[in-house]
């Protein structure tokens, strides 16, 4: 079974390699179906290990939506659009994590990336550049090898030791009925206060400290601005 | 000759009628029609119950509960789906007429009685006009656009607990509450946060300067505004309910009768501010700013592509005001204090319900207009000092007294009722008499001036900068 897995592995490296920006029209579209078939054959692969049909059907859509959008935002030569595909796969991730009962996850990480984050990339990017035009710089990948290199090894790692079998028992699901009970954000808040509050705490003392450099630097330029004029 | 209702003297409509003007303004015809329509409904439902009614309750008894629930979810979701649509069209006629009285105007009141027909003429127009797709758009993100706009705003209602559960007389319950998530008010939030990106789309995609600075202050001023929604929300968490789902926050509420709105009074105005702002609405349209930017985001849409947007701007206030009369106005419950209709969950109380709630609603949208058309336009600094250095404030040290007094013990107990709750509700209305004249305090000592930009650049840091013997310091 792994050697499966790493043979489509391979070839969606391969189709990665031809897909990014700079190889040509027809090699990208080639590039994009052997992607698209790497989608499908891991999804079909993936399927007989869920429970009922809705989940199933629920899955592979997500899944699908959500790999088509990761794989359109490093092959798509605008920047506008992988701004929009990384929208699309983080909608597609808060399903898929709905799905696994992680319905406070799922919720944190569309108002801070979806909400939040992407939006100020897509304030970027848009004043940067205007107009249907492909810029002369976005035109091609700037390291598509090495960047396919790396993405195959972590790709391999991850996959080798979800198969090798101690993942499967590290990730074994909680039981429904708990989860029914006690509602999927509970749980999160008591682990976030009791067990993991060192690290809560650490968080904020970082996002305290990025405010106050954030405020120095816009303190600073203000009066830069004033010398100059 | 048919009577004219607001009929201006002289005006060419009246001198030529078209055949359609007779048949529209004949007050003969007008209340023929209204009465059909008063009289229609109730005999064919009686009707249809009394062919059908025997039956269906049968069917019901038979069915599975989940699958009745499920077909029960169906039909709650398109009748909100009808219920908002057709209430956009009366509230565009709401607003003109009410704008039109706030003008001294007389609104429109030429298409039939007392111009009752103009959304059927507005829906006819925006079909009917051509659809200019400009040709230096980004074509699949102008379309795509004003479906983001509208999708976002429709797929909340679902988690709105419209009127309760319903007890069927042979046993189970239904809830007219869609989706009963766990996420409850997170989800509002999520969705809401991604409400800016049809307006921000649709500014970049239509290649033109107007429209993008309108989606770039729109994105500007979501972001900004949505922080003290979200820290009213956890206010509310802190305090009263310790969950996140709608309908138990709506039920504590009911319970005690003690509305969160009578609890935190600033909060409510804070998060009601907010919501006009995330629904750039005036005072905060800054996005679509008609003397600086023409028609802000949405200068290059026509027809039904500018007919979305202006759905979702309409949607966006339905579901704001549907959130806010869950969370602070006591939901279905008719009058403070008194729990009429808590723990009654007759199929009859369910209606009545679905009635208040909204009813709430409207008068809560009634509340935008009269805001709308009172209170003049923000500039966009002002706009954005407003939330930064006025509402986020206030929001936190919100946040901050809440807390201390949850840790002292002072919390809402839901099963105590309305007078056992006099504590809790003398504190919290002690607590923010404080915080307001804080605030008022804090205004009259710090006179910030009307306009200009001087009160942002800080003086005390510039001056010594400039080479002495300059002159002045000029705040260009």
């Amino acid at each position: 079974m792994p050697v499966v897995y790493l043979i489509l592995i391979t070839f969606g490296a391969a189709g990665l390699f031809l897909a990014l920006p700079g190889r040509g029209q027809a090699f990208g579209r080639i590039g994009l179906l052997m992607l698209l078939g790497l989608v499908a054959a891991s999804i079909a692969m993936l399927l007989p290990q869920l429970g009922g049909l809705g989940d199933r059907v629920a899955f592979a859509l997500l899944a699908g939506i959500g790999l088509f959008g990761a794989i359109r935002v490093i092959t798509h030569p605008r920047p506008v659009y992988s701004a929009l595909f990384f929208i699309v796969l983080v909608v597609a991730m808060g399903g898929l994590l709905v799905l696994m009962n992680a319905g406070f996850v799922a919720s944190a990480l569309l108002i801070i990336y979806a909400g939040a984050i992407l939006v100020t990339y897509l304030f970027v990017i848009m004043l940067a550049q205007q107009g249907t035009e492909t810029a002369p710089y976005d035109a091609s990948a700037r390291e598509p090898l090495w960047g396919v290199l790396a993405g195959f090894l972590v790709l391999g790692t991850l996959t080798g030791h979800v198969l090798s079998g101690d993942a499967a028992n590290e990730l074994a699901a909680p039981a429904a009925g708990v989860l029914g009970t006690v509602g999927d954000v509970r749980p999160v808040g008591e682990l976030l206060l009791t067990e993991y509050v060192v690290g809560v705490q650490l968080a904020g003392v970082l996002l305290l400290a990025a405010m106050v450099g954030a405020v120095a630097i816009a303190k600073r330029q203000a009066a830069l601005q004033e010398e100059a004029g | 000759m048919p009577t004219r209702w607001g009929a201006l003297p002289n005006s060419g409509i009246d001198k030529n009628p078209t055949p359609v003007d007779r048949i529209i303004r004949d007050p003969k015809i007008v209340a023929a029609v209204a009465l059909v329509m008063l009289v229609l409904p109730p005999i064919g439902l009686t009707a249809a119950w009394l062919a059908f009614g025997q039956p269906l309750l049968d069917l019901m008894k038979a069915t599975d509960p989940a699958i009745l629930q499920f077909v029960f979810s169906l039909i709650m979701m398109g009748l909100v789906l009808f219920i908002v649509i057709h209430l956009c069209a009366a509230l565009i006629l709401a607003e003109r007429k009410i704008s039109a009285f706030i003008q001294d105007r007389q609104g429109p009141n030429r298409v039939g009685f007392f111009g009752l027909l103009q959304p059927i003429a507005d829906g006819i127009k925006f079909m009917l006009k051509e659809d200019v797709t400009p040709a230096r758009v980004d074509k699949p993100i102008f379309i795509l656009a004003p479906c983001i706009a509208f999708v976002v705003a429709m797929i909340s209602f679902p988690v709105i607990p419209w009127a309760g559960t319903v007890e069927l007389p042979w046993g189970g319950t239904l809830t007219t509450q869609v989706a009963s998530l766990d996420i409850g008010v997170l989800y509002i939030l999520a969705i809401n946060g991604l409400g800016v990106y049809g307006v921000v789309l649709a500014g970049w995609a239509s290649n033109n300067k107007y429209a993008h600075y309108g989606g770039m202050r729109a994105a500007a001023q979501m972001l900004s505004y949505e922080i003290p929604i979200g820290l009213g929300v956890l206010v509310l968490l802190l305090v009263s309910s310790g969950t996140l789902r709608l309908e138990v926050i709506q039920d504590q509420q009911t319970a005690t009768g003690l509305w969160n709105v009578f609890l935190h009074p600033i909060m409510f105005l804070l998060v009601l501010t907010a919501n006009y702002a995330e629904t750039n609405r005036a005072p905060f349209d800054l996005a679509e700013c008609e003397q600086e930017l023409i028609a802000g985001f949405h200068t290059e849409y026509s027809s039904m592509k500018f007919a979305l947007f202006f759905l979702a701007e309409y949607a966006h206030m339905i579901i704001g005001s549907a959130v806010l009369v869950t969370l602070f106005l006591g939901g279905w419950e008719p009058l403070p204090g008194v729990s009429l209709l808590h723990g009654n969950n007759t199929w009859w109380a369910a209606l009545i319900k679905f009635h208040i709630f909204w009813g709430k609603i409207i008068g809560l949208i009634g509340l935008y207009m009269l805001v709308r058309w009172t209170v003049p336009r923000f500039r966009f600094d002002q706009l954005m000092k407003l939330a930064w250095k006025g509402m986020i404030p206030i929001a936190m040290a919100l946040v901050v007294i809440e807390g201390v007094l949850v840790a002292v013990g002072i919390k809402v107990d839901p099963t105590a009722g309305f007078v056992g709750n006099f504590g809790v509700l003398a504190v919290h209305l002690l607590v923010n008499a404080v915080l307001l004249g804080f605030i008022l305090w804090q205004l009259s000592r710090t006179k910030a001036p009307v306009t200009g930009r001087q009160d942002n650049l800080p003086e005390i840091e510039v001056v010594p900068s400039r080479p002495a013997g300059q002159g002045g310091v000029s705040h260009a």
